[in-house]
């Protein structure tokens, strides 16, 4: 930030010589929509603009009407901000009444375009006020469904509703777990007196709050506490808390959901409170994960603006937030103001105006006759009261220049006397006040009115929750302060702590006068034709939208939530729900509570992917597993496959190969010498125990009583529907000793699908599974050499009359313990290796050592699918998918149906539909065409001249190029296939060929075995 | 009954038990077993790296760890504490740990009938050996020491690492010294078991290591990581 030749001359003209909480020493500089401002330490931006006299910060959603500040706090509608110095580092939807200030802030309105001062759709939105009725998106948008995208775009470009940056985010993120006694939502008085109260008795307490500062409204209160500024006591409590190991502060931190069991979720502002981009190896934002034993809401209330005509020109704001911005910033955001109320609290914001020094042109009571130490506050200062009116309308376009004031009838809903003009410039305005029930809400609590504070308090809850302060509708600081150390005690007490006395400040004594319920100021005119009356800001519904709903026949506030969009999106209804239910409430001539009200979700604002992202991204989005091999294959150029979370050499290309050329190598490497696997990731299970023989018997399809100790068996598992979902080779390593192998992804599953069966329905079998997947390398060396190789580095005795085919053997392999298998899935003469897993990189290099005379060439699972379906061999999730059962597959010589016991699927595969011979049957497929090789995937028909749609009778599971035989080799389901032998199939695709297929054996390569037993 | 149980008096094998380890005089030199994070060369970090961090890293490497399954009788238990030197821990989520370098035992309860026992990585044949040669009854026990690996994390910013890494409470009073759970961290899972107030073991799949090995370095980035030899 060099350049100083944008910046304003009238630097801060709302800003106060002295007073608030900001530091005029530490001046920051920042740019708003290109041009660059001045504000201080200790600012939000929303604070900042003000001072600088920034009234329109964007364009409203529907009409396009140029919007400023209303709020101060999480509430605010229109300051929704895109802040970003750089693409990269681009947050949407930020609210400027949230962000703190910071030197070289970057921000512009989300809102506008193409900008906020000149802007063409309020043409649209002036001319066209009919042209988008309550509705719009049910109305105009549904007819023609042709124009669909052509209005999306434009509403959504008009709407502008913030953008994703287009760069990656240099800034990373986190999750973190917390686990607390008391999680206390709100660091105001009632949550500042719950933190003291559970913290001096020993709980362990996380308080959040908001803002970047503890102290809620105390932070922008004339209020004084023990005789002394509100702040002070703030500050106090603030050090003591931060003298208890047990006690978490998270300020920036939005509570944003509560969810079921106490679980809340909070976005802590980490950085971006002080820096576009986080400083090296911090992290931007953090959202915590909280596990609350009790939680205590102590959310506070947000003011609730009066409803009247043109109530979002810029300058009509909230009366509270216009004391915030000058008790706590030292903003007085106007000149001359004009202060509605229906209640005494408001006076207060008249009063600081004045006190600042600024004019105060009228309060304009809605009640006959206030009373109160508030309103004797305003006589003595000599304060215009006038009583029984209210502002009806106010003139002005970019900037409030005058109101219209009328006195109202007793009710409130007639304008009753003429109407008087005045000059101002800020319409501040209080209807009272909303407790923040949205948390409450989220889980499930429906909200209660309480016709006292006129105002929505939380239901009951099945939650171990409390709440204090203003939520309850107890909106005194005297009574925030009782509430808060009474829901501490108790949570204590809940808790079996031990109570702790805590000594609460003295608060001021103040009298009130009752307040009035007054939501929606009547104009002259019919509502439909009064100035647009403003109820939710951020999705421009009026009073009039209301009406015309509940007109329509939307009698249900949700109905009516939904037709006008009233508290959507990000808003959520803070602002604006009361006002919406208590319209439809009058308009349909019933009481609020009958009207009764949406309710709330998670989350409370916006939160930000990153946040959710955490660290699960980039090279941490998913695990990767690695074999003990896995830096040979990276060191002799692999590609890898995903299997699982496994990452699997794919296969091997030389320089220049193409993968075509790569496999056929490979293929034929393996046949003609020998080749070798990381077969590492395939599931591995140790059972032992004296019953683990009927185990195997129970969950596989095929007969394991008489394998004997040294013999290897393969076994198809199925599921209680008879449907085959895993398969694999088990070994007996001992009389009450297995070993089982599962495919590479169905390890885990394969596991828990054993110890489900065993602890819920045979606990009486005595048999334990162990996971050794891990703790095994294993490589497989195949092709017809594979033994040669073997006996250079082994003392074991591999020949073929000690070790024939489905045999194992301990022995060792380059000086380390093994275990062999002789098994094979290529059909070649194969020695599966197994050493523990520390080792395995030095076996697999030194048969390399000894492999060079034999060629020894690595493979990867692309050469193993092939040369597997040479032999026919089926895998599993690839030729299986839920639906074949064993005799689908061709596989009935894998099925024993005359076990003693049962097994898992074996009543599910002789169900009536699992018997009919038309059933899709796994075949081989030879395309009468050698060199074409049908896609996976397409589906076969009987008749190619069959109109549309063609009967199909199955898909294509497994094609390949094979080079050991010089054309391609296909298998697939065909209904009925097993008696189809030599018939032909054809596959019409969607290119418009129809390629034509034999329907075969699926061995296509040495169907005796011959070569395997060697 | 002749002094090697495992067999039935037809000499058939009840239950394999091999050592899987080289042993001297098979090569010249002895091999030496490579660790899961072999490749990460932590003993050059360790050297060139920060000394100094808010989270302090090292893998015990190649210790022998073997599965213990068992619902133990009085009479198992028994066997059990002599063979071990300690007594299975039964209460949940508890351990047992007892003696210095080569002599040093851990236990680890995993479930009701599952126990992590480990010990020096040239320990564990002998020890599951003696299992099978005392213990009666059913039971299981396999060596998965290849299987696993232990990294060890301490420091002052070690629980705020292990927040954002699983949903466990590790305040002390929740987690005191001895206390292990198996639990999900990360993407992954873990046995985490507290030896010192801000001292944690954790075993991880071999697999899976190098994984949670980047996953500690992002996580503990904020408060400086420091590798140990």
């Amino acid at each position: 930030m060099t350049s100083s030749s944008h910046t304003h001359g009238s630097q801060q003209s709302n800003r106060l010589q002295d007073g608030g909480r900001i530091d005029r020493s530490k001046t920051l500089t920042f740019t708003y929509n290109g041009k660059q401002y001045k504000g201080y330490a200790g600012d939000t931006l929303a604070s900042a603009l003000l001072a600088n006299g920034v009234d329109i910060v964007g364009r409203s959603f529907k009409y396009s009407r140029p919007r400023g500040i209303v709020a101060a706090g999480a509430e605010e509608p229109n300051a929704i901000m895109q802040v970003g110095a750089t693409e990269a580092t681009q947050i949407p939807n930020v609210r400027a009444t949230q962000q703190s200030l910071y030197d070289g802030l970057v921000a512009g309105t989300t809102n506008g375009w193409p900008s906020v001062e000149t802007d063409l759709m309020e043409y649209v939105g002036k001319v066209g006020g009919k042209m988008m009725p309550p509705g719009f998106y049910y109305k105009t948008f549904m007819f023609p469904q042709s124009m669909w995208e052509t209005y999306e775009t434009y509403i959504r470009k008009a709407a502008g509703l913030g953008r994703a940056p287009k760069e990656r985010d240099p800034d990373s993120y986190d999750k973190m777990n917390q686990h607390c006694d008391v999680m206390i939502v709100g660091a105001g008085p009632a949550g500042l007196a719950a933190a003291l109260t559970a913290a001096l008795a020993g709980a362990r307490v996380i308080i959040a709050d908001e803002q970047s500062e503890f102290g809620g409204s105390l932070l922008s209160s004339t209020e004084t506490l023990d005789g002394k500024p509100a702040s002070e006591w703030v500050t106090d409590v603030v050090k003591e808390l931060a003298t208890f190991d047990d006690v978490m502060m998270l300020p920036n931190s939005q509570v944003n959901g509560y969810h079921d069991h106490n679980f809340l979720t909070i976005q802590q502002h980490c950085t971006d409170q002080f820096a576009d981009r986080a400083p090296n190896g911090q992290v931007a934002q953090r959202l915590h994960r909280v596990r609350a034993k009790w939680v205590i809401l102590a959310t506070g209330a947000h003011e609730r603006p009066l409803v009247f005509g043109n109530n979002d020109v810029p300058g009509c704001m909230v009366a509270n937030a216009v004391s915030t911005y000058i008790n706590r910033y030292g903003v007085v955001p106007g000149n001359d103001l004009v202060l509605m109320t229906s209640n005494d609290n408001a006076y207060r914001t008249a009063l600081d105006w004045h006190d600042a020094g600024r004019n105060v042109v009228a309060i304009v009571d809605s009640r006959k006759n206030p009373q109160g130490t508030l309103v004797d506050a305003a006589r003595e200062r000599g304060i215009t009261i006038m009583v029984g009116s209210g502002v009806i309308d106010v003139q002005g376009g970019k900037r409030v220049t005058g109101v219209s004031i009328a006195p109202l009838n007793d009710a409130g809903d007639e304008v009753a006397g003429s109407i008087v003009k005045m000059k101002a410039d800020t319409v501040a305005s209080s209807g009272g006040w909303s407790p923040v029930i949205h948390l409450s809400c989220h889980t499930g609590a429906r909200p209660v009115w309480n016709d006292d504070i006129l105002g929505f308090t939380p239901g009951a809850t099945v939650q171990k929750q409390l709440t204090a302060g203003a939520i309850n509708g107890s909106f005194s600081t005297a009574q925030a302060l009782l509430e808060g150390l009474s829901a501490a005690q108790d949570a204590v007490q809940l808790l079996g702590l031990t109570e702790v006395e805590v000594a609460l400040p003295v608060t001021e004594e103040i009298t009130e006068s009752k307040a009035m319920a007054l939501f929606h100021i009547p104009h002259t005119k019919p509502t439909a034709k009064a100035p647009k009356q403003f109820v939710d800001y951020q999705n421009d519904v009026t009073a009039a939208g209301i009406e015309l709903a509940c007109r329509e026949g939307f009698e249900s506030i949700e109905h009516v939530k939904r037709y006008t969009a009233m508290g959507f999106g990000t808003d959520q209804g803070k602002l604006g729900n009361i006002n919406g239910m208590a319209i439809a409430a009058k308009t349909l001539n019933q009481t609020i509570p009958q009207t009764g009200t949406t309710i709330f979700r998670p989350n409370y604002t916006p939160v930000t992917f990153g946040a959710i992202a955490g660290r699960d991204c980039g090279a941490l989005f998913d695990p990767e597993r690695y074999t003990a091999m896995h830096s040979w294959h990276v060191e002799h150029g692999a590609k890898f496959e995903d299997v699982g979370l496994w990452k699997r050499p794919w296969y091997y290309p030389k320089a220049n190969e193409t993968m075509q050329d790569a496999l056929n190598r490979e293929c034929v490497a393996t046949r003609e010498s020998v080749g070798i696997l990381d077969a590492s990731t395939l599931g591995k299970i140790d059972i032992q125990g004296k019953d683990a023989r009927e185990f195997l018997g129970r969950v596989y399809s095929n007969a394991w009583a008489k394998l004997p100790i040294g013999k290897c068996r393969y076994g198809l598992m199925c599921g209680e529907d008879g449907m085959v979902f895993d398969d694999g080779v088990t070994s007996c390593l001992g009389e009450n000793h297995f070993l089982m192998t599962t495919t590479s992804g169905g390890a885990a599953h394969v596991l828990e699908w054993l110890e489900i069966y065993h602890q819920t329905e045979w606990p009486e079998l005595e048999v334990y599974f162990t996971t050794v997947t891990d703790h095994w390398a294993t490589m497989t060396i195949s092709g017809p050499n594979s033994r040669k190789l073997l006996e250079k580095i082994t003392d074991g005795d591999v020949s073929k009359d000690s070790m024939g085919f489905m045999d194992w053997k301990t022995m060792k392999v380059a000086g380390i313990p093994a275990r062999v298998f002789r098994i094979s899935f290529t059909g070649e003469l194969s020695f599966e290796i197994n050493v523990q897993a520390n080792y395995g990189l030095h076996v697999w290099k030194a048969l390399f050592e000894h492999g060079e005379e034999f060629n020894l060439t690595p493979y990867g699972t692309e050469t193993m699918h092939i040369l597997r379906a040479e032999k026919g061999f089926i895998i599993a999730g690839q030729d299986t998918d839920g639906s074949v059962h064993p005799f689908d597959l061709g596989l009935s010589w894998a099925v024993a149906m005359k076990k003693p016991f049962s097994f898992i699927g074996k009543r599910g595969m002789q169900r009536e539909d699992c018997v009919r011979p038309d059933r899709k049957q796994l075949v081989g497929l030879k395309t009468i065409d050698p060199k074409v090789v049908l896609p996976e995937g397409a589906q076969g028909v009987l008749d190619p001249n069959a109109p549309i749609p063609m009967p199909m009778v199955g898909h294509v599971t497994s094609s390949y190029w094979s080079a050991n035989l010089n054309r391609s080799i296909a298998m697939g389901f065909v209904k009925g296939g097993l008696e189809k032998m030599g018939e032909k199939v054809f596959y019409p695709l969607a290119d418009g060929r129809v390629i034509e297929a034999e329907i075969c054996n699926p061995v296509f390569l040495d169907p005796k075995g011959e070569r395997q037993h060697v | 009954m002749s002094d090697v149980t495992l067999e039935t008096p037809e000499e058939q094998p009840i239950k394999l038990v091999e050592n899987q380890l080289p042993d001297d005089n098979t090569v010249g030199d002895k091999v030496v077993g490579e660790s899961p994070l072999h490749h990460a060369d932590l003993d050059s970090i360790a050297q060139k790296g920060p000394q100094e961090g808010g989270v302090y890293f090292r893998e015990q490497k190649l210790m022998g760890m073997l599965t213990l399954r068992c619902v133990p009788s009085a009479a198992q238990q028994k066997t059990i504490k002599s063979l071990l030197g300690v007594a299975l821990p039964m209460e949940p989520l508890t351990s047992v740990t007892k003696g210095e370098g080569e002599e040093a035992i851990s236990v680890r309860w995993i479930s009701p009938d599952e126990w992590l026992i480990i010990v020096a990585g040239d320990k564990a044949f002998e020890l599951e050996s003696r299992f099978h040669e005392k213990l009666k009854g059913h039971f299981s026990i396999v060596n998965v020491s290849g299987g696993s690996t232990i990294f060890e994390v301490s420091g002052d910013h070690v629980v705020d690492m292990l927040k954002k890494s699983t949903a466990v409470d590790f305040h002390i009073s929740e987690f005191p010294v001895g206390k292990v759970v198996s639990t999900v961290f990360a993407k992954s899972g873990a046995v985490i078991c507290r030896i010192g107030e801000k001292h944690f073991e954790l075993v991880v799949r071999r697999s899976f290591a190098d994984y949670l090995w980047l996953w500690i370095q992002d996580a503990s980035r904020e408060y400086g990581l420091a590798v140990k030899a």
